[in-house]
């Protein structure tokens, strides 16, 4: 079963266009949303999480139309909203077992089972009676991916769950999102390169609401192996390069600035060849699009 | 630092939408008060005066807590909400700099939202002039200082510094709900010290801790005539100033706390007091986490698990409801003042009553229903944003539960708040009542009254606010629109006059319970009305659900987009089941308010009385036959409520013309409808001439001429009963149980003078002169001629059959003959001796009767009988006693009793009053019969009340007042003065004052609120506070300085001369005056003249009062004085101030000491001096230590300030 998104638009109330004409195909598996903050990650997200409407064009998943048929969507939905809060005086336990029940888990046996698979496979077995008002950040994410995670859910939906871990975290995080079965979608957005390389089959670049690229990771690495280009240079350059070449991203090394640029050639010879990353390929769709880019 | 966060608050603030809703808000109520020319009090007074004005603006500040809640409980708390209190504070800004801008910003934007009333005012008074809703001399000019003035004392410091106390419990607590909950606790203080100030002896102490300065207020203007609240403003002075520096010096010094006492550290840590730390993660990831598969389950998405789910979720929901400590304080203070409502009792003249269940269930309708109304709301609010508020909104909206699941377990958990809410008013009912020690619980009554009509009344409100709280998704903005439609509800019926109960939400026909008759003939109104409320509030709520935000986007057309999705089968088949409910009841309302009975506006009913004047006045004075004998049959079907009656009345033309027609008023069949049968002279059946149908006035050629002195005959039959139910009325006549029918019941003829419009305002507007008396002069012809109460005849012979259910007794004028049964209905024959005035009644009910003799000097027997509700039986002895004693003083002092008999029969509390007809006393429910009398210090109202009926059959039986001018006093001031006399005989001059106390407040207030302008004792004709009140306080001050033997003497002549005169000229006031005069030494005279003649008032106070102890153990006390009388015009304004002396009580007293339970003051001086107005000095030696002493210390004279009158002593070294 694929996801597709069919010329998805829309503008909120404030005048903010979020969403511009999306067209997009999601493939079974793990499969990585990439933009800036503001690119419209999360209202793409959150349409498809059932939370909002779309002004015009269509998300089908098989034959359910994700923008009509709610009820059924959410049915096999599994959500994490990128800023999410929990009633903060009730336990872990107890709170994974009343949202197991609201999604249909009935069997009280079965219940428990899943409650308690789900605390230890989140690590959380051992706060399992802790209030989660005492819950670390971390632990908080492990919970919100433990929610979304029951009921075996055909569409999981995490809307950058990695923001604000540190990296011991976000490791585990990884591994966590990685044993989820193959024939599950997985939209995973974030702004983090380093999530999607690690863990993504597909993805897609989105900025100022539009998808700017599409496909494979090594597919779109493809594209600009060759057109990156690296030079260390004296910062009070920095705005000269810039006029001149398409600077996509600069890196501070040892005291100095790194650029890289995007050119089909060797722009000059003070240039040296770099080997493009996802991380590059990134940084060209978006310099393009937004004025200023610094790492 | 400060001035930039100012800015920047106040820049935020002009920009958002709620300011600008709440500046809206109050500027367009202000507009609808002013231009529609809302208020209540005098005609007289301007809509626009100084005092309505302070009184307005101090009311709406009262209500505007809620606004300084919303706009000052936020400017602190929305760093903590949007999480900007982090990085905020990490900037270099001051604390102080920080909550002073804030502080500043907020109180400006306040003060700026409460500029909306004030220019709505200032617009609306200059508009309404000219709109025409409100006669323009009702406006007075634009007067900058009649607004600045009390927006100072109350508007703007109310505001001030309740917004200083909410601002300060957020900044100090980080608790939005505490700002909330300060708000309702100001408010319950108020109403607590708005219930204590209704005990007239702690008015002052409780005033002043009234947050709002409303009592203080309404202390200072209660006694204002119209003229003095158009003119003055509210001195700022003595409690009012005391009250205000309290109030807010509490809001600055807790302001001045919390700049102090604020700081960033303890703000950015979490909770307040919270002790919990962060726990500490376990770095290694456990092998369980690898190894754990999650299990494979089965998921039900079934209606059936949904239905589950929603009972499931309902019942977490009540339980967070309940949980929530606003919900648990506010509750709690509801139930508090249930309880203090009930366990205070519904005292009359300060005496409370036993804690009858109906009363326990009444009196959710004085507090309690308005904390629970905010409550709904409130927890409507929380309910349907409880997800949002801890951000676990998206999770939650993404699970798949169907909308209908999450917002009816919303509903359905608000539901079951209700029935907790309703359950209060039982749990707090019976355990007053076993408190009290009252064990008869009537629980039909409370679950009838509780689950059927209460019960749907609280879902519809719960409806309401689901309806807007869904509409509108911002929460506060909820709340205060909720409030606002409902407050505008309530304006729009009791303001604006606006009753059709079918075009208000939530509203329907008034009701009382009673003993007697249960729920009677309310009930099936009351049941219809919920139906139909229910139906359109079912509409509301499926309306609520299609807009309810479920997810993330809050724009409209993302809503609208929504709502069109969500409107599917089942929502559609809800909201015609709903619509369906709603039109078929509202059918049969309709039919029943508006078909069978026909509703008037308010407006309608005026205009049909001003056109019954234009058309019909031309035959006001008519001369019309007069009764002499009556006849009747009457059969009563209280089961059915109607009443068949034919009846052979015999009629004489006693005037000096002859007479062609009758002219008949049958009634304008608004709630009893007539249908005559047999109307005939002479058998001779009557031809309808002139109709006015629509007054019910008709014109009837007779067959003859009747020449002065004719006498006929005429045959009557007729049915009258009521069908269906009313929009508004009691329709009391003939009831279920506790029929009370008067002679209004048969047929009047002529025009009648109760039909016109009093109100000059009203008359004005529909053309009519303005009317200063309804009744004519004192030398008026036909004035004299006819008798006041009843112009249909004089003097008659009675003689009837009454037949009634079986179960019941029947009572008629006259001594019970013969009764039997026949056909199933029980029969009752009486007849009267001799001669009686046309005024009586026709009672019947389920009765035990309480019987007991009083024999006369002569040893003849007086059968006095009570006719109670059978579990009424607390104070029948009290009853008999009280008319023992009033024979006992009256017929000693003004001569014999006419009658054999005395009955005083019960009748259901739809009306509350006694009224004395020949020989027999209806006396209502709620009068005395369930009354507490057992605090001795208490008024024994029941003794007075009917001593003062007793006396009627002297005053108004004997001496039959003449249809003039000052002609009631004759039987109101005179009954009032004689039971002052049997209860001052009982109970000791002590007592009376307490009595006296009342009697002046109320006169005060009654002048105070004077529609058009105050009358004497002479020729007052409709004013009850002066034949009532000040005639009362006048005559207990003569017999007071005549003595009460020398006074009487004078009345016993007026007797003599005037009781059962045959004929014209009837009494008047003139001729009662006259005797009193006679009895009176030359120099009171000027005492009667300043009280029949004039309105008179003094001002009389102690200003100094010390005592020194002399040698000879005895005491000098040294006492100044100031008396002060001053002369009034019927509009309260001072005319002059007359220098000579008066004769006026001077006392010292030692302690008071308590006999029997009752206090009694004890003088040790007791002088009545002649004292110049002014300041006057006296020295007396007393042998006992005085305590304290005083200028007229027992309120004989009318007196503003009657407190002042007496002084506790200083002792001099």
């Amino acid at each position: 079963m694929e996801l597709k998104i069919e010329n998805l638009s829309k503008t909120y109330s404030n005048g903010v266009n979020a969403l511009k004409d999306i067209t997009l195909t999601i493939p079974q598996g793990m499969f990585g949303l990439l933009g800036p903050n503001g690119a419209g990650k999360s209202s793409l997200m959150r349409t498809m999480a059932t939370l909002q409407q779309a002004d015009s064009g269509s998300i089908t998943m098989g034959d359910i139309d994700i923008l009509k048929d709610t009820d059924k969507v959410r049915e096999m939905l599994g959500y994490l909203p990128q800023e999410f809060g929990i009633y903060p005086k009730v336990t872990s336990y107890k709170m994974l077992d009343h949202i197991a029940s609201l999604k249909g888990v009935s069997n009280k046996g079965e219940r428990k089972e899943l409650v308690e698979a789900l605390l230890n496979k989140t690590n959380l077995w051992h706060v399992r009676n802790k209030s989660l008002g005492t819950y670390s950040g971390g632990m908080k994410q492990r919970f919100g991916i433990a929610q979304a995670l029951i009921g075996s859910p055909k569409l999981i939906i995490v809307d950058e769950p990695t923001a604000g871990l540190d990296p011991a975290e976000r490791v585990r995080f990884h591994n966590l999102l990685s044993e989820i079965g193959e024939n599950t979608i997985i939209i995973l957005s974030t702004h983090i390169v380093e999530d999607v390389a690690n863990l993504c089959k597909n993805m897609a670049i989105i900025c100022l609401g539009e998808v700017v690229a599409q496909g494979n990771p090594t597919e779109l690495i493809q594209r600009v192996q060759g057109k990156i280009w690296k030079k260390m240079i004296d910062k009070k350059e920095l705005d000269n390069y810039k006029s001149n070449f398409q600077v996509i991203s600069t890196h501070l090394k040892a005291g100095s600035t790194v650029i890289h640029v995007y050119n089909e050639t060797m722009p000059d010879e003070t240039f040296e060849p770099s080997p493009a990353n996802l991380e590059d390929v990134y940084f060209t769709e978006i310099s393009s699009r937004l004025n200023e880019v610094t790492v | 630092m400060f001035i930039e966060i100012f800015l920047f608050e106040l820049n935020y603030r002009l920009r958002r939408p709620a300011t600008w809703a709440y500046f809206g808000i109050l500027f367009i109520y202000a507009l609808f008060l002013s231009i529609g020319g809302l208020s209540g009090g005098s005609e007289k007074v301007f809509l626009n005066s100084p005092a309505s004005l302070a009184s307005t603006l101090n009311v709406i500040s009262i209500f505007g807590i809620m606004l300084a809640s919303a706009i000052m409980g936020v400017p602190v708390y929305r760093d903590i909400e949007h999480g900007t209190q982090n990085y905020l504070f990490s900037y270099p800004i001051s604390e102080k700099g920080y909550i002073l801008g804030r502080f500043a910003g907020s109180m400006a934007t306040l003060f700026l939202v409460s500029l909306g009333l004030i220019l709505g005012f200032m617009i609306g008074y200059a508009i309404g002039p000219y709109a025409g809703y409100e006669p323009a001399e009702r406006y007075a000019s634009f007067n900058l200082w009649h607004y600045l003035q009390p927006s100072l004392i109350f508007y703007w410091s109310n505001f001030f510094f309740t917004g200083c106390i909410f601002f300060a419990l957020v900044a100090l607590t980080k608790r939005i709900m505490l700002a909330y909950a300060g708000g309702a606790i100001l408010f319950i203080i108020y109403l607590v010290t708005l219930t204590l100030t209704q005990d007239i002896e702690n008015k002052e102490l409780v005033s002043l801790l009234d947050p709002f300065g409303f009592g203080a207020l309404n202390n200072t203007i209660q006694y204002w005539t119209p003229e003095e609240q158009n003119t003055l403003t509210i001195p700022l002075k003595d409690t009012v100033l005391w009250n205000r520096i309290l109030w807010l010096s509490i809001g600055v010094l807790i302001f001045l706390y919390t700049v102090f006492r604020f700081d960033f550290q303890r703000f950015l840590y979490k909770k307040l007091g919270s002790k919990k730390k962060s726990m500490v993660d376990e770095k290694e990831v456990s092998s369980a986490a690898v190894f754990t598969k999650i299990p494979k389950v089965s998921q039900v998405f079934t209606g059936t698990h949904n239905l589950k789910l929603l009972f499931s979720l309902s019942w977490m929901e009540f339980r967070n409801i309940t949980k929530d400590l606003f919900f648990k304080a506010i509750l709690i203070a509801a139930v508090a003042f249930l309880f203090f409502d009930g366990w205070f009792g519904n005292p009359t003249y300060g005496t409370p009553m036993l804690p009858m269940t109906y009363y326990m269930l009444e009196i959710k309708d004085f507090t309690y229903v308005i904390l629970i109304f905010i409550l709904i709301v409130f927890m409507t609010g929380e309910v349907l944003h409880r997800e949002r508020g801890v951000k676990y909104e998206q999770i939650y909206g993404a699970l798949p539960l169907p909308n209908w699941v999450i917002y009816g377990s919303k509903f359905l958990a608000l539901v079951l708040i209700c029935f907790i809410l309703v359950n209060m008013i039982l749990v707090s009912g019976v355990l007053n009542q076993v408190l009290q020690g009252y064990f008869n619980f009537q629980f039909d009554m409370y679950f009838t009254d509780l689950y059927l009509i209460e019960f749907p009344k609280y879902i519809t409100y719960v409806m309401l606010a689901f309806f807007v709280h869904a509409l509108i998704a911002k929460k506060f903005l909820g709340h205060v629109i909720t409030i606002a439609i409902w407050a505008g509800l309530f304006a729009i019926n009791s303001l604006a006059d606006i009753d059709y109960n079918m075009a208000l939400y939530g509203y329907a026909p008034g009701y009382t319970i009673s003993d007697m008759n249960g729920f009677g003939h309310f009930l099936a109104a009351q049941n219809w009305f919920r139906l139909y409320w229910l139906g359109f509030g079912i509409l509301l709520t499926v309306v609520g659900l299609l807009f309810w935000k479920r997810g993330t986007d809050s724009g409209m057309k993302a809503r609208l987009k929504e709502a069109r999705q969500r409107l599917g089968g089942k929502v559609k088949s809800a909201m015609v089941l709903g619509a369906l409910i709603w039109i078929g009841a509202g059918a049969y309302v309709y039919n029943n308010v508006s078909v069978i009975n026909s509703y008037r506006t308010v407006k309608e009913r005026r205009v049909l009385s001003a056109n019954y004047e234009k058309e019909l006045s031309k035959y006001n004075y008519l001369n019309q036959p007069k009764f002499t004998d009556i006849k009747v049959d009457v059969d009563l079907v209280p089961e059915e409520r109607y009443a068949t009656m034919s009846g052979t009345f015999e009629m004489v033309n006693k005037g000096d013309t002859p007479i062609d027609s009758l002219h008949i008023n049958w009634g304008n069949n608004e709630l009893l409808q007539t249908e005559l049968m047999k109307l005939a002279v002479n058998d001779i059946e009557l031809k309808e001439g002139k109709v006015f149908e629509i007054f019910g006035y008709k014109i009837y050629k007779l067959p003859q001429k009747m020449m002065p002195g004719d006498t006929v005959t005429m045959k009557l039959a007729l049915k009258r009963g009521y069908k269906g139910f009313p929009n508004e009325g009691s329709g009391s006549d003939i009831v279920y149980n506790g029929t009370f029918l008067n002679d209004s019941f048969f047929p009047s003829f002529g025009y009648n003078l109760q039909g016109e419009i009093t109100s000059d305002k009203y008359r004005k507007e529909y053309d009519l002169p303005e009317k200063e008396y309804v009744a004519p002069p004192q030398d008026d012809k036909w004035g004299l001629s006819n008798l006041l109460f009843n112009d249909d005849a004089d003097y008659v012979t009675f003689e009837g059959t009454v037949s009634t259910a079986p179960d019941q007794i029947a009572i008629m004028p006259g001594y019970l003959q013969k009764e039997w049964e026949d056909n199933g209905r029980k029969y009752y024959h009486y007849k009267m001796e001799g001669e009686m005035d046309y005024f009586f009644n026709v009672s019947s009910a389920r009765y035990d009767i309480y019987k007991e003799d009083w024999k006369d000097k002569d040893g003849n027997n007086v059968a006095i009988e009570i006719f109670h509700h059978p579990s009424h039986s607390y104070n029948v002895k009290r009853f008999s006693k009280a008319v023992r004693h009033s024979f006992d003083y009256f017929s000693e002092n003004y001569g014999p009793y006419q009658y054999r008999q005395m009955r005083i029969i019960e009748f259901p509390r739809y009306q509350s009053f006694a009224q004395s007809f020949p020989n027999t006393v209806p006396y209502a429910e709620s009068f005395g019969w369930t009354a507490d009398f057992s605090d001795p210090e208490d008024l024994d109202y029941a003794y007075m009340v009917t001593s003062h009926e007793v006396a009627h059959q002297w005053w108004g039986h004997q001496i039959t007042p003449s249809a003039t001018r000052g002609a009631n006093q004759i039987s109101e001031s005179m009954a009032e003065y004689s039971s002052l006399m049997v209860m001052k005989k009982e109970y000791g001059v002590d007592a009376m004052q307490d009595f006296l106390k009342r009697e002046l407040d109320s006169y005060l207030r009654g002048r105070a609120g004077e529609n058009k302008f105050e009358k004497t004792l002479l020729d007052n004709d409709t004013q009850a506070y002066v034949w009532y009140r000040k005639g009362g306080l006048i005559l207990y001050g003569l017999q007071d300085y005549i003595g009460e033997k020398t006074l009487n003497q004078g009345f016993k002549k007026f007797i003599d001369s005037a009781a059962f005169r045959p004929k014209a000229p009837f009494a008047t006031s003139n001729e009662w005056y006259g005797y009193i005069k006679e009895v009176t030494p030359d120099s009171l005279q000027y005492y009667l003249e300043d009280s029949f003649e004039k309105i008179t008032l003094y001002a009389n106070k102690v200003s100094e009062a010390t005592f020194k102890k002399l040698d000879n153990n005895t005491f000098e006390v040294q006492l100044t004085v100031e008396s002060g009388k001053n002369y009034y015009d019927g509009n309260g304004k001072e005319l002059s101030a007359p220098e000579e002396s008066n004769l006026l009580d001077i006392a010292v007293f030692q302690n008071d000491t308590i006999i029997d339970g009752k206090t009694k003051k004890v003088p040790l001086i007791l002088e009545k001096k002649w004292i110049k107005p002014g300041k006057s000095t006296f020295t007396f030696v007393t042998n006992k230590e005085p305590i304290k002493a005083g200028i007229d210390p027992y309120n004989k004279m009318i007196d503003r300030i009657p407190d002042d009158n007496l002084k506790s002593l200083d002792e001099l070294e």
